[in-house]
């Protein structure tokens, strides 16, 4: 979804903060939600992200700030009176109920008549990919996968503008997890309604969101497409939150770099927020560190010993010992480093493909 | 190895039959005394009838009695178990000031000695100018009972999850509602054991009885003063009524409660 920006705001929250005694959950958060679009929060655990979807949900009330829905200001208004609907980390399916009447339950409620309610239920299953003959199933005798999309379901039966999902997959084992990752990326596509998912998994982020917020301590931290926050991380956080990266703390000397706990003076560009910083992390992927042959150059350069090789499917890691730091090293099978045990290396990156970030 | 398990087996059921006939040999005495013949229980009994069961039936007095106890158990369930499931809710539920000290609180009548509480309830009452009857009976046993059946269900409140009511009011349901379809019928299994606490608690009790319920005289109440004054094997034929009626309480509770899960589950 490249025109996001051009989409209209559907959730606001200015200078949203929650407070629990005094402390403070989430601080300060200034964020506009677009219509339709697949948002995601990620962050450690205890980051936040469970207190600020409740506040959109309407199940907490923030201690700061606005919450706006279509511009309206909505801080008040109960959970049972937001067009919005949250699937729960525990999914919270009625164990008294069938799987029917789960997915019925907001039709129910809104005094829907039993033939029609039926009717929308069978449909929402099929929706979801639960077969016909579920219906009268006891949910406490249904798989977590099952739940999951009966859980989905219930929340499609409320017909709601905003669908919040708090780690629904986190129980999942990684193959179904994938499987339901992208269904819920196609039911996005069908409904197209606005998600905003929950998780503590960065991977689960990029593969499903058109934009990212990473959390940490309260804070939103940054805000931007799976590719921005993948190519440009705010900082050294964000970037090890993105994945194994090496990590190179720096400080300044003369024109210079010189490496911390490492031998050597380095080439680096200084840090996008802080050019005249002291010292700063410089972020390299282990994609983008090489092994130099002998007479190669590149613009830095260590010397060190391989001392464990993993196998990433189509891809090996290298982990190599320079002084007392390893250093981490993937190269795609077809280049693959022969004799690799103990062998003695030059490591080598471009100050183009590292990333400057303060200290 | 084999031999010593074999062993152990025996020696486990031997002790428990045992433990079980020290429980309920007592209750199996005072059967064979209200259908053996003479006025006086005597070993071995020389003649059996049902004389004295047949007199207990007919008796007005006991008639009088037993609905008596019928009326405080019922009044008393019916108020413990409303009081008792917002007290658990209260007590297991919701974070509040003064929780802490309400849990104990709220537990400590179960530990007083009965007779003293008993006393201290007829203190208050004619400090109070209230008469005494069934109906300050009624009261006393709550302050017993309702804490117990506190207990009772809040154990079914702890592994209730919350989410679910935040999710039934997340999907439209007004606060009743959520109370109705999601709150109750969970909490059900809970409050039917609580309200056959309350009954049988209530239904046995002579301590509060005998200090509260003033002219009125109840099941247990009556088979004391028989005891102290005027026996007949009609105490006895009453008391073993009095068991069996508990015991048909407590079975028919279960297995009604177990077949509404049954059709419920299915
Ligand atoms: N009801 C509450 N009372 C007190 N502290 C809370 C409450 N809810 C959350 N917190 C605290 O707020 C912080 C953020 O929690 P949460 O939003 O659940 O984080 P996350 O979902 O990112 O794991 C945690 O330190 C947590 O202990
Ligand atoms: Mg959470």
């Amino acid at each position: 979804m490249t025109d996001i920006k051009d989409k209209k705001p559907i959730l606001q929250l200015v200078g949203v903060r929650k407070t629990f005694n005094d402390f403070a959950a989430v601080e300060k958060i200034d964020l506009d939600i677009f219509e339709g679009e697949f948002f995601t929060i990620v962050g450690p655990s205890g980051s936040g992200k469970t207190t600020m979807l409740r506040m959109l949900a309407g199940m907490e009330a923030p201690s700061e700030g606005n919450i706006t829905l279509h511009g309206e200001r909505i801080n008040d208004v109960p959970a049972n009176k937001r067009p919005t609907c949250l699937v729960f980390q525990s999914l919270a399916l009625f164990p008294h109920m069938s799987v029917g009447q789960n997915i019925e339950f907001p039709l129910k409620i809104k005094g829907v008549d039993a033939a029609t309610r039926k009717a929308r239920a069978l449909e929402l299953m099929a929706i979801v990919r639960l077969p016909a003959s579920y219906y009268g199933k006891n949910v406490m005798k249904c798989s977590g996968g099952e739940r999951q999309r009966v859980a989905l379901a219930r929340a499609l039966a409320y017909d709601p503008e905003v669908l919040f999902f708090d780690e629904p997959l986190s129980a999942i084992d990684y193959k179904l997890k994938k499987i339901l990752e992208k269904e819920l990326k196609d039911l996005h596509r069908e409904t197209g309604k606005t998600f905003i998912y929950i998780t503590h998994s960065l991977e689960e982020a990029m593969v499903m969101s058109d934009r990212i917020g990473v959390m940490r301590a309260g804070r939103l931290i940054q805000v931007g497409t799976p590719e921005e926050i993948y190519a440009a991380p705010v900082d050294r956080f964000v970037s090890e939150f993105v994945g194994e990266v090496n990590v190179i703390e720096l400080k300044r000397e003369g024109e210079g770099w010189r490496g911390v706990n490492l031998p050597g003076a380095f080439r680096a560009a200084p840090p996008k927020d802080a050019p005249q910083a002291d010292s700063t992390f410089v972020v390299v992927r282990p994609e983008f560190m090489r092994f130099l042959n002998d007479g190669e150059e590149a613009d830095n350069t260590l010397e060190g010993v391989v001392y464990n090789e993993y196998s990433l499917g189509s891809r090996i890691q290298y982990q190599v010992r320079v002084g007392d730091k390893v250093m981490l090293v993937e190269l795609s099978r077809s280049n693959a480093l022969p004799a690799a045990a103990n062998r003695n290396v030059r490591l080598g990156w471009d100050v183009r493909d590292a990333i400057s970030v303060k200290a | 190895m084999e031999q010593d398990k074999l062993r152990t087996r025996v020696f486990i059921a031997l002790w428990s039959a045992f433990v079980v006939l020290l429980v309920y040999l007592p209750l199996a005495c005072v059967a064979l005394a209200s259908v053996s013949k003479g006025r006086y229980f005597a070993f071995p009994i020389r003649a059996f009838s049902w004389e004295w069961w047949e007199k207990t039936t007919d008796s007005i007095e006991i008639s009088m009695i037993v609905e008596n106890s019928l009326l405080v158990a019922a009044v008393v369930t019916v108020f413990s178990v409303v009081i008792a499931f917002f007290g658990a809710l209260a007590f297991a539920r919701y974070d509040w000031k003064g929780r802490k000290l309400y849990q104990k609180l709220i537990l400590l009548p179960v530990f007083f000695p009965q007779p003293v509480l008993g006393l201290a309830l007829l203190l208050a009452y004619s400090a109070l100018g209230i008469t005494t009857s069934w109906m300050t009976a009624v009261f006393a046993h709550m302050v017993w009972i309702v804490p117990v059946v506190t207990l009772v269900i809040a154990i079914k409140v702890y592994g209730f999850d919350p989410s679910l009511e935040e999710a039934a009011f997340d999907l439209g349901a007004s606060r009743v509602e959520v109370m109705t379809n999601v709150t109750l019928p969970l909490l059900w299994p809970g409050i039917w054991s609580g309200a056959l606490f309350a009954f049988l608690l209530s239904w046995g009790n002579f301590p509060l009885s005998l200090y509260t319920a003033g002219a009125d005289s109840t099941v247990p109440k009556w088979l004391y003063a028989k005891m102290v004054a005027g026996y007949s094997p009609m105490v006895p034929a009453l008391g073993t009524m009095a068991t069996l009626a508990a015991a048909a309480v407590l079975l028919g509770g279960a297995l009604l409660g177990a077949i509404v899960k049954k059709a419920r589950a299915a």
